[in-house]
């Protein structure tokens, strides 16, 4: 028998249920009250292992989730969190911390100093694959003394180990909860010491956080944040724009002034990220006349104004305003003249220009390519014929090593810590992959620096560098980046320097 | 019929074996001669030389290709794909993960671009030469003209921003727990008894959906009024109107009928490539699916995880086509013959 449908049913119900879904209240806009706040973010986490890989944009993320050892205050100022006390040794060869005692994860499970090793030495030792593993590669064991108090033991000096149980992948994670439970059960149901707990999470679309009561330090404000992830600029500017977020960042910077005409908190945020060109130190730019023309024919206030709304400040030296290497006081000039007065020293000149490779991401931070395209054109005027070619910030690193860039590379360089080894210790250290440069005299220097354990002679050490290198052309430092952020006007949040955008700071008014 | 369909799943099933093998090779070759080295993306930037030669020894990338290959393919014989570079989880798990929700956008998408493609291509034909006829000739370019992200974008700002009457970002609203039973939302909030869950699911889906929709039912329009016009020239057309049946009834029960097999065909080829604009649409929509983690794959040259993924799509296209074909002969008695 026939199973019979009437037509005119049919196309009724699937009218009426058409009609229906759309009347249902479309919730989440309308529902946002004093309890919950959602979030328009741009990338996902990857992975709820937070010692797994370095992503600098989920370190927000995690540290809702995650505690790290040790924080940093708006300005960026070392403080105390998970540990109360740390003594670096004068060698830095070791370093004494003291733990909490009223810290738990969320489990429930207490945090001691066993779970201090466990993530910091046997995890990384582990086989695991950590990129933790990396940065912690020089911790030779992590002694024990007590529930509370441990001693790390490194095989070379660390003078910046400080700085780096405040930065990338250093979160506290349960020994126990992971060993029994395996980590498998660990990634689904991530148990940290963080302010929030995660309630829900979904791949590349949405993360529910729910305020953890038991936290021991300042309970957040807003018991429930959805994340919701968001990677299409237009898409999150039509999120805000709606109501279907409250916050979002990374929007067109061009749209911060509409949404500031259209009633909603937007700001240009100068953060601890720099834009820079990388030099290699060999084809055209062997010449060093070469490489300090390019570097005195680029217009950064001009580049500034033009694609960061004048918000970005033009840097000399590679590291941002406020941060310990910066130098306030040193300014490498903008002078298209004696850029051909230089290239004419090694007979170039704008009839007979020289002709360098140029690599730049599309894309990978605010207008990267267009930021390329104008320095070609000033370089240009000059007596600098640039080819621009586009890569992928992934392949940086492998054209790196592969001596494959070309002469100079448009790179940007994020440094949540501010510390100087973190800037030109990095970016400078021709044994690195970050670093174009292999120059062998700023690799010296560098070198002896990484060992330098006492802070003001490591900081001066940094400074004296810096101006080393970019008078020497080894680097050219453009401007400091800045973060495009938008909110509800009555949505308040904690400013970081480095541009952290931390839940738990987020309180409505 | 039933063993007649059997017969034709039974001989897709085997040549789908040579199939899967020569395109599993084929993007395997091609991923492996991108300038990028997996080693070195699966380690962190710090990673020394001598690490990533250990990673390339490991990872079996010092062998020869074809012994590489032999390797991949044992290894997903056995349900192992192979560790995604950027998630450093199983490429099969996160595939399987985000799977369902592609299959459920696409379907849906379908479904909306055979009740638009079928609708339009009907009333086309009904207006054929009368004023109309430029009119729906118009709207049925336009359409084709506009790609299937930019329908993402007008319909967002125009239903979720100006309007504001439907959400698009992720499956579901943050308030409501969704089940996880087979992946598939839709059917697991009916499963759960979840009828709240059910509709805020279906707000969800009918931007994206009806983005892909929109972009994919032209073709099927204009396919169906040429085949309609090419079977308006057959006699039983005539001996219907000298019977005295209506346009209407005619046009329905008869024309359309035979119209609709080289329709269906299309509309099979037309979810492949409408499998494939899920990509960019569920990046604009937040939505979790398969297209989204595509995306990430390509942006962070995740070889494991690209392979992995297509060859899910090239898996989809052979049962979509397998489908495509027995609803052919279920359709078609001609078929059943032989």
């Amino acid at each position: 028998m026939a199973l019979k449908l009437p037509r005119r049913s049919v196309l009724q119900t699937g009218a009426a249920f058409m009609a229906g879904s759309c009347a249902v209240p479309f919730t989440r806009a309308l529902a946002a009250g004093k309890d919950t706040v959602t979030i328009g973010w741009p990338n996902d986490v990857g992975s709820w292992d937070p010692n797994q890989r370095f992503t600098p944009d989920a370190q927000a993320i995690f540290k809702a989730v995650f505690d790290q050892p040790l924080d940093q205050d708006p300005q960026l100022k070392l403080i105390p969190h998970l540990i109360k006390n740390w003594s670096l040794a004068p060698d830095a060869l070791s370093m004494a911390v003291e733990l909490r005692d009223d810290v738990t994860f969320h489990n429930g499970d207490k945090m001691t100093t066993e779970d201090f090793r466990y993530t910091f030495f046997e995890r990384p030792k582990s086989g695991l694959k950590l990129d933790t593993a990396n940065s912690w590669r020089k911790v030779q064991d992590i002694v024990v003394e007590s529930p509370t108090k441990a001693t790390m033991k490194f095989a070379s000096p660390a003078p910046t180990a400080p700085q780096w149980l405040a930065f990338l992948g250093s979160f506290m994670v349960p020994k126990k909860y992971i060993e029994s439970g395996g980590l498998e059960n660990f990634l689904k149901k991530p148990s940290g010491t963080g302010p929030y707990k995660l309630a829900e999470y979904e791949l590349n679309s949405r993360i529910v956080l729910e305020r953890n009561d038991k936290y021991w330090g300042p309970k957040a404000k807003i018991p429930r944040v959805t994340i919701e992830i968001i990677k299409d600029p237009s898409a999150r500017v039509a999120a805000i724009q709606s109501g279907a977020v409250d916050w979002t960042v990374n929007v067109p910077v061009r749209e911060v002034q509409r949404f500031k005409d259209s009633g909603f908190a937007a700001a240009l945020e100068p953060i601890t990220r720099v834009i820079l060109l990388q030099v290699r130190n060999d084809l055209a730019f062997a010449d060093k006349n070469v490489r300090l023309a390019a570097h005195h024919a680029i217009d950064k206030a001009a580049l500034s104004k033009a694609f960061y709304g004048g918000a970005a400040v033009p840097l000399s030296v590679p590291a941002t305003p406020g941060t310990p290497g910066y130098m306030p006081d040193y300014t490498f000039s903008y002078d298209p003249e004696l850029a051909k007065q230089y290239l004419a020293k090694s007979n170039f000149s704008p009839s007979n220009p020289v002709k360098i490779g140029f690599a730049a991401t599309n894309g990978q931070f605010p207008s990267d390519y267009d930021i390329a395209r104008a320095i070609v054109q000033m370089w240009k005027r000059v007596g600098i014929e640039a080819n621009l070619q586009v890569i992928e910030y992934a392949k940086y690193f492998e054209l790196n090593r592969a001596v494959k860039l070309p002469e100079t590379t448009l790179y940007s360089w994020d440094n949540a810590t501010g510390d100087p080894e973190l800037y030109s210790g990095y970016l400078l250290n021709p044994k690195m992959p970050f670093s174009a440069w292999k120059g062998e005299e700023v690799g010296q220097k560098v070198l002896k620096l990484l060992n330098v354990a006492e802070y003001d002679a490591r900081i001066a050490g940094y400074r004296e560098l810096n101006r080393f290198a970019v008078e020497d052309g080894a680097t050219i430092p453009l401007l400091q980046s800045v973060l495009t952020v938008v909110h509800k006007k009555n949505l308040t949040y904690t400013k970081y320097a480095n541009g952290w955008m931390l839940a738990q700071t987020l309180q409505w008014s | 019929m039933i063993a007649i369909v059997g017969k034709l799943i039974a001989r897709r099933l085997i040549t789908a074996v040579p199939i899967l093998l020569a395109v599993s090779a084929l993007l395997f070759c091609v991923l492996r001669a991108l300038p990028v080295d997996p080693a070195a993306m699966s380690l962190p930037p710090t990673a020394t030389v001598e690490e990533i030669e250990a990673k390339r020894h490991e990872m079996g990338l010092d062998r020869p290709l074809p012994e590489q290959y032999v390797i991949w393919l044992t290894d997903a014989l056995h349900g192992d794909f192979g560790r995604s570079i950027q998630f450093r989880r199983d490429s099969g798990s996160l595939v399987a993960t985000t799977l369902p929700a592609t299959i459920q956008l696409a379907a849906s998408a379908m479904v909306i671009a055979a009740i638009l493609g079928i609708g339009g291509g009907l009333l086309m034909f009904r207006v054929r030469g009368t004023l109309l006829e430029p009119v729906t000739d118009m709207v049925s370019i336009l359409l084709l003209s506009i790609p299937e992200f930019l329908w993402g974008l007008i319909l967002l700002f125009v239903f979720g921003v100006a309007l504001h009457l439907l959400p698009f970002t992720g499956q579901v609203s943050p308030e409501l727990p969704a089940p996880r039973i087979t992946g598939f939302l839709l059917l697991d909030s009916l499963l759960a008894g979840r009828v709240d869950i059910f509709l805020s699911a279906c707000q969800h889906l009918i931007l994206p959906a009806v983005a892909l929709g929109l972009a994919f039912s032209p073709t099927i329009m204009r396919v169906l009024r040429s085949s309609l016009f090419d079977v308006y020239h057959e006699d039983y057309i005539q001996q219907a109107r000298l019977r005295g049946l209506s346009e209407g009834h005619i046009l329905i029960k008869h024309a359309f009928k035979n119209a609709s097999l080289p329709t269906l065909t299309l509309a099979g080829v037309q979810f492949g490539i409408l499998f494939s604009g899920t990509l960019l649409v569920e990046v604009i929509y937040s939505y979790p699916g398969m297209g989204n983690l595509m995306v990430d794959a390509v942006r962070n040259a995740d070889l494991p995880l690209i392979q992995t993924i297509g060859l899910t799509y090239c898996i989809v296209v052979l049962v979509i086509n397998t489908f495509v074909d027995s609803l052919y002969v279920v359709l078609n008695p001609k078929l059943r013959v032989r």
